[in-house]
């Protein structure tokens, strides 16, 4: 760890060197930086021209009639009503959203949320307070590159899997539901396997594991035995109604009526656990 | 003859000259912006400086074609729930160039963020955060933060489903932060359920507040570059202010850019104490 007095001698030195042996920054420095300028805005035109020319103007034509390199222009218009859409974040939020499958809701979802990303971002503003060494060539700062070498690792691998993590269709969910019925015994439930097919098909499932089907994208709770934990079906239909009355701020409100909720209730109700 | 044409001519030039140079005397000597303009093009950065160190301009340049492009989708988009889909795809299909506006606005997001990790990862392995630029280095991870956070506001405004899910998730998730996080999450909505208010909010702060931080930042960013001077890269041996080279000081009436970099491979004085 260096002194003050060196580093001020140090940067002194920088000075002198500076003026006498450094070069003009118009128009050397600024040559390359324009260069680099140029080639920024022609990588952005260039991404912009091939999502659009690889894109039909029609989001669902995305995928079968053209090639969709970058995706579609958009998609489908918003609506709160319908919910059987996985909630997906830009790429670079991938990590973050990762992070929350590892750390499950409710008892430490925070750390995913909240603590990860804070301790980073401190971590972040103090680098030039942990290393106070006056050593810059990398050879000679292990730590430095080793830490540089996990943060980019773990960085990548956590957005590779938030970008590849499998999130079940919708209408794969349904098929499952006759199977659900059967291993939990309400096949002559109609109301249970009613909720049962608004549970598949509305993407409950993006979130939630029912019997072995679903991903617990948000850290949400398995619920495959839900109803084994002695509540009523007025408690679920208020519960899925609103969670933030309960307490839960992750799960959203969904714009179910009263009989999707009826029916939803009683699925759950009806879902003792794989026999 | 020829004397008096070459004065006559010289005369002229002169006239010119004064008429040129009025007007920037004019502002110089009321602003002291042209001597600001002249300090900046020709202060001396070190002659090693390279490649690597034209990811900050890089940056800068990605910051300014979302400026751009953002205030002339700003003139088409409409910020409410009814409109704002349909707008988007005006834009996006109907508009002349409608679609490399919003396409370079969509993708010039994504270089923004790349290439601010990737100036950030050069700084980093360049030591360049040392003193005396720990500021300038919180101020880059401050502007790290709040760019994420321009792309987070940013993506609801399209007000199709991948951005109204996305947001809703987001939202929920900044709810669950201790304390403050409830109330974000209510300041955030603008009310109980995502919709009018949230996206007037969303605009907002993406139209005004968030880029308005950023711009400042960057400004207050680019004055300490200025002021403390770019550094040089770690591994050269004409490094300004390290110890070696010192002794065969590169001084053989060459420019820095014309000084032969890497000479005799790593360091000859054997000042491994640097």
């Amino acid at each position: 760890m260096a002194t003050t007095e060196e580093w001020r001698r140090q940067y002194a030195k920088y000075k002198e060197d500076v003026k006498k042996r450094g070069k003009s920054f118009y128009p050397y420095a600024m040559f390359e930086d324009t260069v680099m300028s140029l080639v920024v805005v022609s990588v952005i035109i260039g991404l912009a021209a091939v999502w659009y020319f690889t894109s039909g103007a029609d989001p669902k034509t995305c995928g079968s009639g053209d090639s969709c390199l970058l995706g579609p222009r958009y998609s489908d218009p918003a609506d709160p009503a319908t919910t059987n859409f996985v909630p997906r974040p830009d790429w670079y939020f991938y990590f973050l959203f990762y992070l929350l499958r590892i750390f499950k809701w409710p008892d430490s979802v925070i750390l995913g949320t909240v603590g990860i990303p804070t301790i980073l971002l401190i971590i972040a503003f103090l680098i030039p307070f942990i290393d106070r060494r006056m050593e810059r060539r990398l050879t000679r700062r292990p730590v430095a590159v080793i830490g540089a070498i996990l943060v980019v690792l773990s960085m990548g691998v956590l957005t590779y899997k938030g970008a590849t993590a499998k999130e079940a269709l919708a209408s794969e969910v349904v098929q499952a539901v006759p199977t659900w019925a059967q291993r939990q015994g309400f096949a002559n439930n109609a109301e249970a396997i009613a909720g049962a097919k608004i549970f598949a098909s509305s993407g409950c499932t993006a979130c939630h594991t029912y019997l072995g089907t679903g991903s617990s994208n948000q850290g949400a709770p398995d619920l495959s035995a839900e109803g084994t934990k002695g509540r009523n079906k007025q408690f679920f239909m208020q519960y899925i109604r609103d969670p933030s009355k309960f307490g839960n701020n992750v799960m959203p409100k969904f714009g179910f009526n009263d009989q999707q909720l009826s029916q939803l209730a009683a699925f759950l109700l009806a879902s003792k656990g794989p026999k | 003859m020829a004397t008096a044409t070459r004065n006559k001519k010289s005369a002229r030039r002169r006239q010119l000259e004064a008429a040129i140079n009025y007007p920037i005397d004019w502002l110089e000597e009321r602003s002291g912006l042209v001597g600001a303009v002249r300090y900046f093009l020709f202060r001396k950065v070190p002659g090693d400086t390279g490649w690597w160190h034209t990811l900050g301009s890089a940056t800068l340049t990605a910051f300014l074609v979302q400026a751009v492009t953002g205030v002339i989708l700003a003139m088409y988009y409409k910020p409410d729930p009814q409109n704002a889909y349909q707008s988007i795809q005006h834009i996006t299909n109907d508009l002349t160039l409608g679609w490399l506006v919003r396409g370079m606005h969509k993708w010039g997001a994504s270089v923004f963020i790349i290439l601010m990790f990737f100036h950030m990862a050069r700084v980093f392995l360049f030591g360049a955060y040392k003193y005396p630029r720990e500021l300038n280095w919180i101020i880059g991870v401050t502007l790290l933060a709040v760019g994420m956070l321009e792309g987070f506001t940013g993506y609801l405004l399209p007000w199709d489903q991948t951005a109204y899910w996305a947001t809703v998730v987001g939202i929920n998730l900044n709810g669950t932060a201790p304390f403050l996080g409830p109330f974000l999450a209510d300041f955030l909505r603008g009310g109980a359920e995502i919709g009018n208010e949230t996206l007037s909010r969303f605009y907002s702060l993406h139209m005004l507040l968030i880029p308005g931080l950023i711009f400042a930042l960057i400004g207050l960013h680019l004055y300490l570059v200025i002021r403390l001077g770019v550094s040089s890269p770690p591994w050269s041996r004409e490094a300004a202010g390290s110890d070696y080279g010192a002794d065969e000081p590169g001084i053989n009436g060459r420019s820095g850019l014309t000084q032969p970099v890497a000479r005799s491979g790593w360091r000859r004085n054997g000042g491994d104490d640097a």
